[in-house]
């Protein structure tokens, strides 16, 4: 699974300013949206509101990475969200969140198409120095490069 | 050096929650401890995002291999809890 061609600077929001985890998704959703990825917000966000209420996608390394799968989601897209200020997201090793990933794909596409992604991710989360590039870039270029990478 | 090939039954596969409860029991042991997906990529089972970036869906077969004085013990615990986790 290539990130690079799932997300694009114009779905890199290098530093939101959100109170809750809601807005936060909110506002990555509305950046998948301008791209063409979502093409029914509300329904979206539902589905990924509600895989939150299963279990919090808050992974740990100040990480979070909420999904969902949707028919309100025209193609596999990716979005991310720095944190102005740092959000709880009940992650698994208690931390708050500053870094945010939002994988969106269609409902119909096959099963494991979020988890591949997910997989690809956590396979560059997994180096320090990527997670540093994405704390301390200066732009969403940088963070596009990083992520391209 | 004890190892055992297990299939990953419950629905949401290896991931978020399911991962974190695997990683928890991993670390209690001494052993170090490996898993093998489909003979090709291996993991540190201590590791969440090493355990997320093999992408354990439903279905998928994992080999478990721990090396160490709780070796057997750490294998039987992990498959017992993979096969516990039902349709979590």
């Amino acid at each position: 699974m290539d990130l690079k061609n799932l997300i694009s600077e114009a779905t890199i929001i290098l530093s939101l300013e959100a109170t809750s985890k809601e807005e936060c998704i909110r506002s990555l959703t509305s950046t998948l949206v301008d791209n063409g990825v979502v093409s029914n917000a509300e329904v979206y966000v539902e589905s990924v509101l509600k895989r939150e209420e299963t279990g919090s996608t808050g992974i740990g390394f100040s990480v979070a990475i909420p999904h969902g799968k949707s028919p309100g989601v025209t193609e596999p897209g990716l979005a991310f969200a720095r944190l102005q200020n740092a959000l709880d997201w009940e992650s698994l090793d208690g931390n708050p969140v500053s870094l945010v990933f939002l994988i969106a794909v269609p409902e119909d596409k096959a099963g494991s198409e979020h988890l591949q992604i997910l997989a690809s991710i956590s396979r560059k989360l997994i180096h320090e120095e990527f997670r540093n590039k994405l704390l301390y870039a200066q732009s969403s270029q940088d963070i596009l490069d990083a992520i391209s990478n | 050096m004890v190892s055992k090939e297990v299939t990953i039954g419950n629905a949401t596969g290896l991931h978020a929650r399911p991962a974190q409860k695997f990683v928890q029991l991993a670390g209690k042991f001494q052993s170090q401890i490996q898993i093998y997906k489909n003979n090709e990529s291996k993991t540190d089972a201590k590791s969440i995002l090493g355990l997320m970036s093999l992408a354990l869906e439903k279905g998928t077969t994992i080999t478990i291999e721990a090396t160490g004085d709780d070796e057997q013990e750490a294998v039987d615990q992990l498959i017992e809890l993979i096969n516990n986790f039902g349709d979590e």
